[in-house]
């Protein structure tokens, strides 16, 4: 018995530090406790032991008084800083102790909300607690406090004023009643990226907008310098005259006027600003736009790959608990299945029948698991060959729609080149020159013919430049309509593939993801192309534009014109489309216009709309500043549009969206997005030529090349400093001193992971315990309380048999 | 009578305030929607005592599968009737703002039908029917199997219930909880 006696001790030592952090409590409980315990014992139902033990005692008590020593506990510690704080006060008498100060009084107050008692019971605590006598404080306590209290009040006021100021509040609260926490985190979604646009906005706005308008540029004449200089080349490029052409065709396809506009790059000025304010300094004050270009975009990135992570991260923490929590679906489920937030009728029906479906997944995914196990091989491997057949066609499908893109790219290109190059032969530069003066002094001589021949021209070709048009959109229309299309395809087909519920979402995200990134890439790389094989000529001497004579803003335009298709797109499918489908579906019982017309609101493909264009938007603002503005005017509109899509058009989606997940599932998407459309733009700026006509950094062999000029006019000290920060003897060791910390880490968290297994270990075997000492204490009870009876009767029969002889 | 802000002093209002997860604003605000659920007498009395068929017109509670639960958990007088602050406590609890602990007391004390102060396998059976609503029925094997499967994730001690503390346990693993434990104001 010694083993178990020296177990004893241990268990009685650690017993008695436990009684002296809860020390209050417990003294509260047993002595009163004690008597009623045995009393209970006496005529205890064995099975309702476990009801008397002080852990399933009612917890309202337990609950505040755990807050209240919680409480104690701080301002315990509160006390003893103050105390030494002041010292010579503590040398007397010290009455306080006992007392509290008016700031622990507010402080508890504060803590009574949290308690689950009637607000009447509140209300008398609360009383009681001011009426109690309290210590005033004094000095540097009392403004401390005071500014705590003012801090407080300042937060509440704060908060409602920024309650006020979100937007959307009541159209979440509509789209919450009817679709539940999955969906609206999803607006939420839409909402963040139109504040992350609005910021990137306002960046654009004040450091290149508003001093691209409102500074002067310096004019240089082109007679003063060499004609294939930038000088000469810009001014040739920005004053030539814009052909005449339809003004909404310009605005759509951001053409003509509108590319000599602020939206695109080739305006922004290479220029430094002077300026000189005679009545505030007597220096210059510089502007530097070519170095504001370059570092807008750099901030703006950063701001928003801070932001993603930051975002991400808070999701990830979460997702972390949780995946260490795997084994709590089911709980989950059951406690936290229940939107409390849905508000009619029918979206409770679908709520409900959404976790009915839930719950019996779960379960045959249990049985499916089960029986995986079980499977003979041979059905594994059909399994797997279908997944890779899929994986296949999908790839398939992929590289066909890469081609197709390519193919319509080309075919717009040849066909928009060719009717140009009906006015322009493409035999010579030289001869090209003669042609040109030629007409040139043609046009000089018959102007008014030349404009009959304009305006023959300009009605005639409506119906042309319409074809124009719709060849210019041929490849964005072409995207579009496949990111259409091929979900779709993708969607039945994963129907084949036999994966869990929760991987068909991931899966068919990632392919259509990969759609979509792999579409912008063949655009990117065209384009690319096409770039690289003209050759970027100076415009002096060139009269006509051949098109690429700022590939910037050619650039640029392409992005726009895409985000212009896809907003249109969406415009259409939703109003022209899908509401007529919906009205169908409601106002038909046939089952086949049913089928056709009812829609649930699909999570991933909308996230996917939403997550394309940040991309876009991210790949265009360095070409078309004006970008992030329109982005956040395209999140503005298209917030109603999809509130629109899902609260008119679609009914609840029978697939329950878990809020939490679904936004570290976001952000991940969009993390994805942003490295790829950050890494052709950072691509560009590091190795392209910049076009010598237009732009801020005309004349530089890169982009980045401008930096560098002016990094090497810095003081000495910092260039030496920040070369330092390149060089080997700063970098090895940071990156060493990197990987040591984060070695640290893991292991801080391999062994908390091993401590939580233990501890958790630890709780069933007490919990064990626990069970057979009930167990062993009922028997006990049940005996003694036989032993009773037995006595009782042997007494009664004494009794009996006395009292029969004392008869007798 | 009145318009609902003559209705209290600001004193009670401080008072709410402090003993709720509201500001003032708010208060008055759920005061209208108190109001607009029996606008006769609680226009005579402030603090009338709605019957809880009246306070089970509030839309999110109306297709509450735990409504009557939710009302007797916060009634003051334990039978599912709520004054107006009883209703403010019920509003302030399903607040954004009131912590994951607050909200997991009360979730528990909802979902403990039998007030046993444990969520037995009776109590989860009840739970899982609400939630699949009337018209579904899961067959007796699936609840069991599904009663089981909630017990093995949660219930540590294997006393066959779960008690308050393996609950809470549950409630801070769930980042779900706190989302769809909530009704906006």
């Amino acid at each position: 018995m010694s083993g178990g006696n020296s177990k004893g001790k241990a268990r009685s030592k650690r017993h008695e530090g436990w009684e002296e952090a809860g020390g209050e409590f417990y003294q509260e409980l047993y002595p009163g406790a004690e008597q009623e315990l045995f009393e209970h014992l006496q005529r205890a139902d064995a099975a309702k032991l476990a009801t008397l033990l002080p852990s399933k005692q009612a917890r309202n008590t337990t609950t505040v008084k755990r807050a209240r020593s919680q409480n104690e506990r701080r301002q315990s510690t509160f006390a003893r800083t103050t105390q030494s704080r002041d010292i010579h006060l503590s040398m007397m008498p010290d009455l306080s102790e006992n007392l509290s100060n008016e700031e622990r009084t507010w402080e508890e107050i504060m803590q009574i909300k949290a308690m689950p008692v009637p607000m009447n019971q509140k209300r008398e605590l609360k009383a009681k607690l001011q009426n109690a006598t309290k210590l005033r404080l004094q000095g540097l306590e009392n403004i401390h406090w005071q500014q705590r209290k003012v801090w407080h009040r300042f937060r509440i006021r704060f908060g409602e004023i920024l309650g006020k100021l979100e937007m959307w509040q009541s159209p979440m609260r509509e789209i919450e009643g009817t679709f539940g926490t999955g969906v609206v985190s999803y607006f939420l979604f839409l909402r963040w990226l139109l504040f992350l646009n609005l910021a990137i906005s306002l960046f654009v706005i004040l450091f290149l907008i508003v001093p691209k308008t409102v500074l002067v540029e310096t004019t240089y004449d082109c007679d003063e310098y060499e004609t294939n200089s930038t000088v000469c080349c810009s001014h040739a490029y920005l004053n030539r005259n814009l052909t005449e052409s339809n003004i909404v065709l310009d605005v759509i396809q951001g053409t003509g006027w509108m590319e000599r506009t602020i939206l695109f790059y080739g305006v922004y000025s290479d220029q430094i600003y002077t300026y000189f304010i005679k009545t505030f300094w007597e220096t210059h004050l510089y502007y530097n736009m070519p170095l504001a270009y370059i570092l807008v975009p750099i901030t703006w990135a950063l701001l928003s790959l801070i932001a993603i992570v930051k975002a991400a991260a808070k999701g990830f923490k979460e997702k972390l608990v949780e995946s260490e929590g795997q084994f709590y679906l089911y709980c989950n489920l059951v406690f936290g299945g229940w939107d409390f937030c849905i508000q009619n009728d029918k979206s409770a029906k679908i709520k409900h029948k959404a976790l009915f479906n839930e719950v019996k997944g779960c379960l045959e995914e249990e049985r499916f698991k089960e029986e995986k196990q079980l499977r003979s091989r041979e059905s594994q491997i059909f399994l797997h060959l279908r997944r890779i057949l899929i994986n296949l066609i999908v790839l398939i499908i992929l590289i066909a729609s890469g081609v197709l893109i390519y193919v319509s790219f080309n075919y717009s290109l040849d066909r928009l080149s060719a009717k140009t190059a009906i006015q322009v032969d493409s035999d010579g530069p030289d001869k090209l020159y003669v042609n040109r003066t030629w007409e040139k002094l043609a046009s000089h001589l018959s102007i008014d013919r030349n404009y009959q021949v304009l305006g023959l021209y300009r009605e005639s070709s409506f119906l042309e430049q319409l074809e124009n048009t719709l060849l210019e959109f041929l490849p964005y229309i072409c995207i579009v309509v496949l990111n259409l299309i091929v979900p779709e395809i993708f969607n039945y087909l994963i129907g084949f593939e036999d994966y869990l519920p929760a991987r068909v979402i991931i899966v068919t995200l990632l392919r259509t993801v990969l759609l979509r990134l792999s579409s912008l890439a063949v655009l990117l790389s065209q384009i690319y192309m096409f770039i690289v094989s003209n050759d970027l000529t100076c415009s002096w001497g060139n009269d006509e534009a051949n098109g690429l004579e700022c590939w910037e803003t050619y650039l640029g335009q392409q992005l726009y014109k895409l985000i212009l298709t896809d907003f249109a797109l969406q415009f259409v499918t939703t109003f022209l489309i899908n509401l007529p489908r919906a009205f169908l579906a409601r106002h038909s019982s046939s089952r086949c216009l049913k089928i056709i017309g009812e829609q649930d609101f699909y999570l991933p493909k909308h996230v996917l709309d939403i997550i394309y264009v940040q991309t876009i938007i991210w790949m265009g603002s360095f070409f078309c500043p004006f970008l992030p503005i329109i982005g956040t005017v395209y999140y503005f509109l298209i917030f109603y549009v999809k509130k629109f899509t899902c609260l008119t058009n679609c009914t609840p989606s029978p697939v329950v969206y878990k809020a939490s997940k679904s936004k570290s599932l976001f952000m991940s998407v969009l993390l994805l997005g942003f490295v790829v459309s950050i890494t052709p733009v950072a691509y560009s700026v590091a190795e392209l030529l910049p076009s010598v006509n237009c732009g801020p950094f005309r004349g530089y062999n890169t982009v980045w090349e401008y930096v560098i000029d002016t990094f090497e006019r810095f003081p000495l000290v910092l260039r030496e400093f920040v070369f330092l920060l390149g060089t080997s003897v700063f970098a090895v060791p940071a990156f060493a001193l990197l990987l040591l910390f984060l070695y640290y880490y893991w292991a801080v968290a391999t062994a908390n992971r091993h401590m939580v297994s233990v501890l958790k270990n630890q709780l069933v075997l007490e919990g064990h315990d626990k069970q057979f000492l009930l167990n062993r204490l009922s028997a006990f009870i049940r005996q003694h309380q036989k032993r009773c009876e037995r006595r009782n009767r042997a007494s009664f029969a004494d009794d009996d048999s006395s009292i029969r002889q004392s008869s007798r | 009578m009145g318009q609902g802000k003559s209705q209290f002093t600001e004193e009670e209002l401080q008072d709410y305030e402090d003993l709720t997860y509201f500001t003032k604003k708010e208060v008055l605000f759920a005061h209208q929607k108190f109001k607009a659920l029996a606008p006769e007498k609680v226009g005579h009395n402030k603090n009338a005592k709605l019957p809880m068929a009246k306070i089970l017109q509030y839309p999110e509670l109306r297709v509450n599968p735990f409504r009557d639960r939710i009302c007797k958990v916060f009634s003051s007088s334990n039978d599912g009737d709520c004054t107006f602050e009883d209703f403010l406590d019920m509003m302030s609890v399903f607040s954004e703002m009131a912590p994951k602990a607050v909200k997991a007391e009360h979730a528990f004390r909802i979902f403990d039908f039998d007030g046993d102060d444990m969520i037995g396998v009776s109590d989860l059976r009840e739970v899982i029917e609400r939630l699949c609503g009337p018209d579904l029925k899961l067959s007796d094997s699936e609840i069991q199997q599904l009663v089981q499967n909630v017990l093995e994730e949660a219930d540590l001690d294997d006393d066959g219930a779960l008690s308050f503390a393996e609950f809470e346990h549950i409630i801070d693993k769930s980042s779900d909880f706190c989302h769809s434990f909530r009704i906006r104001l």
